[in-house]
């Protein structure tokens, strides 16, 4: 078994992503920053604010311990305090230690409602996704919603909000972006893309973005500063002091990224399968779960069950991968710190013993010591991280690169008055089977034109080309005297409508699904349209008539009823040329009949083609193109071509007829 | 498509049912969770009291250089010298503080090396665990979705299926931690602080309950918003998923549509949707913990500063006691800080008490949604003591059988119909006029209202749904193939066969032809759904998968609808010859099949108006001679070319 047949995922496992490769990711993810600039310069400007509170923390604590409990005299000479501590210090200078502890907690109370000092900060939006036994697809879902503040109280609540909106915002963005460009993909590739595959993408991958965005702009910003104002700090109020102690607070950072920036290539690796495993699972979950009816018919539940087991576990395994490699990392990274720590400990307590430092200063360069190595932590992880979001990431531009129908440059249509020409036209599939070879053919418009041939002649390919849904490999086709291949896609759509051989309705009403094609329709409209194609005699049936729901994909319909809707759906958008494979392969004769006399009538004012294995259907064709293996054998109507002593026509007609 | 009620009052015993239903996930997995829980138990009991003996020894011992209390000198391997002696105002030399330091930094790095580094593999474990959890109530799900009867799946969408097995059922694996660990973690916090406290002054016990109960008040006002929006989320998000699944299922039409358009406008509708109500949820969390951190440390605050002004009183603490270990018999700077440091824990258990129940809303909303597709029961349901399939069957009788999709509209009212072996039935009708319903009931894909199907005369009901499917195959009216290759679709489902089989299988049914041409044979992968095939080479692919089972049984619904009058008759003489000693029902409107059938069964408005075969029922002059006339008036009759 090759890798493609384990993961159904074409790019994405095999190819190693390599650094260039992630700084351009990084980059197309910063474009989006664009679309929502305001929410992300008050989200960096808040976040900035949000540092400092923290940094009073461990000199309030001093005093209380200094200045309340121990009773010292404020010493500012020794040990300055910052400077933004000194109005509040000249404000408490002159106070009994109890009035000392009486402001103190004044300050508290209300740094405690504006900023939530001392309290846990309002990122819980990410514990739930912390918790344990998920798949990577179960985290992504509350990444999409993530957001933080290092705060709490009110700033917190508000810094909060504002992020998970821009959050939200810059993965809406790309996932919109991304189904866009999934409907839009060529039939071909279609063809090929799994279903689960793609759903994956847009709802699991996706939402990877934005964290890409904290990880690489936000976060290392407000890091550093963080770590710069502490050690800022240090030096300011210990520079004197214990200067060795400023040198080691700074070591902490660069050590843990030294430690830790070796694995980014293997967690690149990891979370690239993981992905991959994961939208397996979706894939086989989708799939079997979208064509229950045959499954069951088959007998094919146990089977289903086992391949999703399989699947699944795979997946969680995957996930286990990566976890795994975060145990790794985070005890490699404490082992380096708490290294760092001890020495730190080791020089305060010196100054200590000396007395050179109160015990008040002990808490403080603890608890500033403690602080930067949380920051160092965050830091020296913060690039493996992003490989997670780089492999997501990835996954999604790849489908926004592919190319689609609509890319290129082309000229406006002007719509087809006259006729439809086929010039030397030849077509062969990606996979190198050539379906179409040297057609010539001349459609001309209010006329009813049938396609006949054997199955596999190469009927649909030849039907697939009037709307564009592919493209001729070699010759032209002509709408009047437009080039077709300077035209765009959607464009050619508005004058060419097609009805596929196997019906695809949408899970909603008969109503919904019609309007789907022409949004503009009236009742009326669809009325008509319904009754050419047949299908208003089960509507009238129906208890709801026109806006009976129609079950999931048109099951509660039978396979004639949906025929007849699809067909309806179709003519709905009026057309100067319509396409129709196979429209009458599930009806019985009568109904057949009467389908073909009323599209006889409306392709008075328009091209009619269907494609039919029936002669009743065929019979009433003002031209019959007869296919056999990619090429036109004969092209006439029907009486002129069953004239032909030995032609093909004749002998197909003949098969038919009833012995 | 909602199918909880939003307004259910807040109820936390209708919490413990939830979690009872989940014992059955947790307890394969008990003896690992409860290793799990005792290592974590011990490391955290490891962690506590290695701190509460370094916080004194850091701050009183090496910090103001107090003796050392005895326990602490043989902890530390140190001499007499260190201790109180008969000196109370005896203080440590500074190379006696060193020499402690250095027996402190060694042994805490020890400590938490050999610990922390022990411990880890721990948090894989965890995962490990709760995986499996997770993989057990995903597949049961997944395998009870793909149970359940048809008429249940033709009303619900495909992407609320996935979105409950992939998204709601994760929650499960949170359920141990924060409906049962955390909740009693917080309680064992709560008490250990209370107590603690309390030995340093019952005045303590004040603030902790007030907070407690401020924070409960909030939680009932907050809480059932929480629950509603969660509740939202879900099922914003399990749209958005169907809706997605949906279009790309059916991007075919929305392209030759031109709706594109509609459709990503549609989409991003739905997306913000599901964007908003995660916000909202959010948004009301956030303010739930903001006013319970605000009531916790509030009041902590407060106390803080009782605690700072006893210390500088020197107040005598109630703890008295228990000074073996440590001097905190009366406030001092290490008392305030063990004190302040375990009145801030048990004050933020407020929080954690918010934040265990803000989460337990969406959990619960989760597992509900999760159970509810558990909780669905299929309607056809398997006989408790089911008889074996007949080993060589004789006939088929369908006895007045009834049978409708929804109420007061019967498909199929009251059909008569046997066949016995070596003969094919023509079963022949209107579109819409029930006939894949009829040949789905012999399937057992339903079951008949009223009436009754026997097969030997035994009826269809007391066999189980397995051996009715190894003993009936069908190929489907919609051909439906899988992206596998081309031998394991046709292989589907019965993965014993040999490739030798299938091959002949595709033999039968005229399919070898092109399969042979195909880039690589029978192992050529095919696109999703079937793509790369024509219309008529997948239909081909599907007679193939029903010859391949080998049945006593066939059905073939509209097997040539797609082929060529040429293929038709090829595949049809084949078939005729395949199925001499079986029973075999074709559902077709081409009457060069129809008419080779033994018998003839007309179907219209849900009952059989006439069988027999072709020529008496020409005879009859009935709706079948009027059925046929309509064909042949649009076929040329043989007289008109030759
Ligand atoms: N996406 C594809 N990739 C590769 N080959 C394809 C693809 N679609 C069709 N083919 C091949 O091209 C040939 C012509 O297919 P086409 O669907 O045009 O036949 P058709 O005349 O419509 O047959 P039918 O009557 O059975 O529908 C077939 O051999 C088919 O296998
Ligand atoms: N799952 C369902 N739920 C509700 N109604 C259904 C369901 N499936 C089919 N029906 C209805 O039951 C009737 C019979 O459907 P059935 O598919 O048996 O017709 P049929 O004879 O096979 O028609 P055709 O020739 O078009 O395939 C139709 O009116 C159809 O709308
Ligand atoms: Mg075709
Ligand atoms: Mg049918």
């Amino acid at each position: 078994m090759n890798n493609s047949k384990v993961y159904d995922d074409r790019v994405d496992t095999d190819s190693e992503i390599d650094l260039r490769q992630v700084l351009t990711l990084i980059s197309r993810s910063f474009g989006f920053v664009k679309g929502v600039k305001g929410l992300f310069i008050c989200k960096l400007l808040m976040a900035l604010v949000s540092i400092l509170p923290a940094l009073a923390v461990p000199w309030i604590l001093k005093i209380i311990v200094d200045q309340v409990i121990m009773q010292q005299p404020f010493n500012t000479a020794e040990v300055p305090f910052p400077p933004f501590m000194m109005p509040f210090i000249n404000m408490i200078h002159d106070l009994s230690p109890p009035e000392i502890m009486f402001s103190v907690t004044a300050l508290f109370l209300i740094a405690l409602i504006l900023f939530g000092l001392r309290a846990p900060a309002a990122e819980q939006a990410q514990e739930i996704a912390q918790a344990k036994g998920f798949d990577a697809a179960t985290q992504s879902e509350q990444a999409l919603s993530s957001g933080g503040s290092n705060t709490s109280g009110l700033w917190g609540l508000l810094e909060l909000s504002l992020s998970i909106r821009m959050t939200q915002r810059l993965g809406n963005a790309l996932r919109a972006r991304l189904m866009g460009r999934l409907t839009h993909l060529e039939m071909t590739t279609l063809d090929e893309q799994r279903i689960g595959d793609s759903i994956y993408r847009v709802m699991y991958d996706a939402p990877l973005m934005p964290e890409i965005i904290y990880r690489i702009a936000i976060n290392p910003l407000l890091l550093i500063i963080t770590a710069a104002l502490s050690i800022y700090l240090l030096q300011f109020s210990y520079g004197e002091v214990t200067p060795e102690l400023v040198w080691l607070a700074a070591s902490l950072i660069p050590l843990t990224l030294l430690v830790t920036a070796p694995f980014s290539a293997l967690a690149r690796r990891i979370h690239q399968k993981n992905r991959a495993s994961g939208a397996t699972t979706t894939n086989r979950m989708e799939e079997s779960l979208d064509n229950i009816a045959a499954v069951q018919a088959l007998g094919g539940l146990d089977k289903e069950s086992v391949r999703f087991e399989k699947s699944s576990e795979e997946s969680f395994w995957r996930h286990r991968l990566t976890v795994a490699l975060d145990l790794i990392l985070i005890v490699i990274r404490t082992c380096a710190t708490w290294i760092v720590m001890a020495i730190g400990f080791i020089l305060i307590t010196d100054d200590v013993i000396d007395g050179t430092l109160s015990l008040g200063d002990y808490a403080v360069l603890s608890g500033m010591m403690f602080m930067l190595s949380e920051n160092a932590a965050a830091i020296g992880l913060y690039w493996i991280e992003l490989q997670k979001n780089v492999a997501a990431v990835r996954r999604v531009f790849f489908f926004i690169d592919y190319t689609t129908e609509t890319d290129g440059e082309y000229r406006s249509i002007k719509p087809i008055k006259k006729r439809i020409h086929l010039k030397d036209v030849s077509y062969s599939y990606p996979d190198g089977r050539v379906a179409l070879k040297q057609v010539n053919l001349e459609l001309t418009l209010d006329n009813l034109v049938a396609v006949v041939g054997p199955t596999g002649a190469g009927k649909t390919t030849l039907a697939y080309l009037l709307p564009g849904f592919i493209r001729p490999s070699e010759g032209e086709i002509f709408f009047d005297d437009q080039k077709f291949s300077q035209l765009n896609t959607k464009d050619i759509r508005q004058q060419v409508t097609y009805v596929f051989q196997e019906h695809m309705l949408l899970s909603s009403s008969i109503r919904e699904n019609l309007l789907l094609s022409n949004p503009d329709a009236t009742v009326n409209e669809m009325i008509e349209a319904c009754r050419i194609s047949g299908a208003m005699e089960f509507i009238d049936l129906l208890p709801d008539g026109i806006d009976t729901p129609v079950g999931k994909g048109g099951d509660t319909l039978s396979v004639g009823q949906k025929q007849r809707l699809s067909i309806a759906r179709g003519l709905l958008r009026g057309t100067p040329v319509v396409v129709l494979d196979e429209p009458t392969a599930a009806l019985d004769p009568k109904t057949e009949r009467k389908m073909m006399a009323a599209l006889k009538e409306s392709s008075k004012s328009r091209l009619m083609v269907i494609i039919a294995h029936r002669l009743s259907t065929i019979r009433e064709a003002d031209q019959i193109v007869f296919l056999e293996e990619g090429r036109i054998v004969e092209v006439g109507e029907h009486d002129a071509l069953m004239a032909k002593p030995n032609g093909r026509y004749r002998r197909f007609v003949e098969l038919q007829a009833v012995q | 498509m909602t199918n909880l009620d939003t307004k259910e009052a807040l109820d936390i015993r209708a919490i413990f049912p939830l979690v009872w239903r989940c014992w059955p996930y947790y307890r394969p997995q008990l003896k690992h969770i409860l290793t799990y829980i005792g290592c974590t138990i011990l490391i955290g009991a490891l962690f506590f009291s290695f701190w509460f003996v370094a916080d004194d020894l850091i701050q009183n011992k090496i910090g103001v250089g107090e003796p050392l209390q005895p326990l602490q000198a043989q902890l530390l391997m140190l001499d007499k010298s260190y201790l109180t002696g008969d000196d109370e105002s005896k203080r440590l030399s500074d190379s006696q503080r060193k020499q402690v330091r250095a027996k402190v930094v060694i042994l805490t790095l020890t400590f938490v090396f050999v610990v922390f580094i022990g411990s880890s593999p721990l948090n894989y474990y965890q995962v490990w665990i709760f995986q499996r959890v997770n993989q057990k109530l995903r597949v049961e799900m997944l395998s009870k979705a793909e149970h359940l009867s048809l008429k249940h799946h033709s009303f619900s969408r495909t992407g609320d299926a996935m979105y409950r097995i992939y998204q709601d059922s994760a929650t499960i694996t949170n359920v141990l931690q924060w409906l049962v660990t955390m909740p009693l973690r917080v309680m064992g916090v709560i008490i250990i602080g209370c107590i603690t406290l309390i030995f340093f002054s019952a005045w303590f016990a004040l603030p902790i309950f007030f907070s407690i109960i401020l924070s409960g008040y909030v939680m009932r006002k907050l809480l059932p918003v929480i629950r509603q929006k969660s509740r939202q989320s879900r099922e914003y998000n399990s749209d958005l998923t169907s809706r997605i699944q949906e279009n790309l299922a059916a991007v075919r039409v929305i392209k030759a549509s031109g709706a594109e358009d509609i459709m990503i406008s549609r989409f991003k509708k739905e997306s913000q949707n599901a964007l908003d109500a995660a916000f909202e949820m959010r948004f009301y969390n956030s303010v739930l913990l903001l006013l319970s951190i605000l009531i916790g440390m509030g009041s902590f605050i407060i106390a803080e500063y009782f605690m700072a002004t006893w210390a500088i009183t020197e107040k005598a603490t109630s703890l008295g006691g228990i000074v073996a270990l440590v001097g905190y018999a009366t406030w001092n700077i290490g008392a305030y800080q063990t004190a302040s440091r375990q009145g801030e824990q048990t004050c933020l258990q407020a929080w954690e008490l918010s934040h265990i129940f803000s989460v337990a809303q969406d959990l619960t909303v989760g597992l509900k949604r999760a159970f509810h597709l558990l909780d669905l029961e299929p309607e056809v349901t398997e006989p408790s003591q089911p008889k074996i399939f007949p080993v060589s069957i004789q006939s088929i009788q369908f006895e007045s059988v009834y049978f409708n999709y929804q109420k007061d509209n019967p498909v199929l009212a009251g059909i008569d119909l046997s066949a016995t072996v070596g003969s094919v039935t023509a079963i022949v009708g209107g579109t819409g006029s029930g006939k894949s319903t009829l040949m789905s009931l012999l399937l057992r894909l339903y079951d008949p209202d009223h009436g009754n199907i026997l097969v030997n005369g035994i009826n269809l009901k007391e066999m189980s749904r397995e051996t009715i499917k190894s003993n009936v195959a069908i190929a489907l009216q919609q051909n439906v193939l899988f992206a596998l290759s081309i031998s394991d679709n046709i292989r589907y489902g019965r993965d014993d066969l040999s490739e030798k089989d299938v091959h002949n299988a595709a033999k039968i049914a005229c399919a070898d032809g092109f399969i042979a041409d195909m880039p690589e044979g029978f192992s050529t992968e095919l696109g999703e759904r079937g793509g790369k095939l024509s219309t008529g080479q997948r239909q081909r692919l599907s007679i193939a998968r029903a010859v391949l089972r080998d049945t006593p049984i066939l059905i073939l619904d509209e097997p040539t609808a797609s082929l060529d009058a040429e293929t038709e008759q090829r595949v049809m003489k084949n078939l005729a010859i395949w199925g001499r000693d079986r029973i075999v029902f074709i559902i077709t409107h081409r009457l060069s099949t129809i008419r080779s059938a033994d018998q003839i069964a007309f179907l219209d408005k849900g009952k059989i108006v006439e069988a027999g075969t072709h020529n008496q029922l020409m005879a009859q002059l009935g709706p079948y001679s009027d059925f046929v006339t309509a064909e042949v008036g649009n076929t040329p009759t043989e007289t008109n070319y030759e």
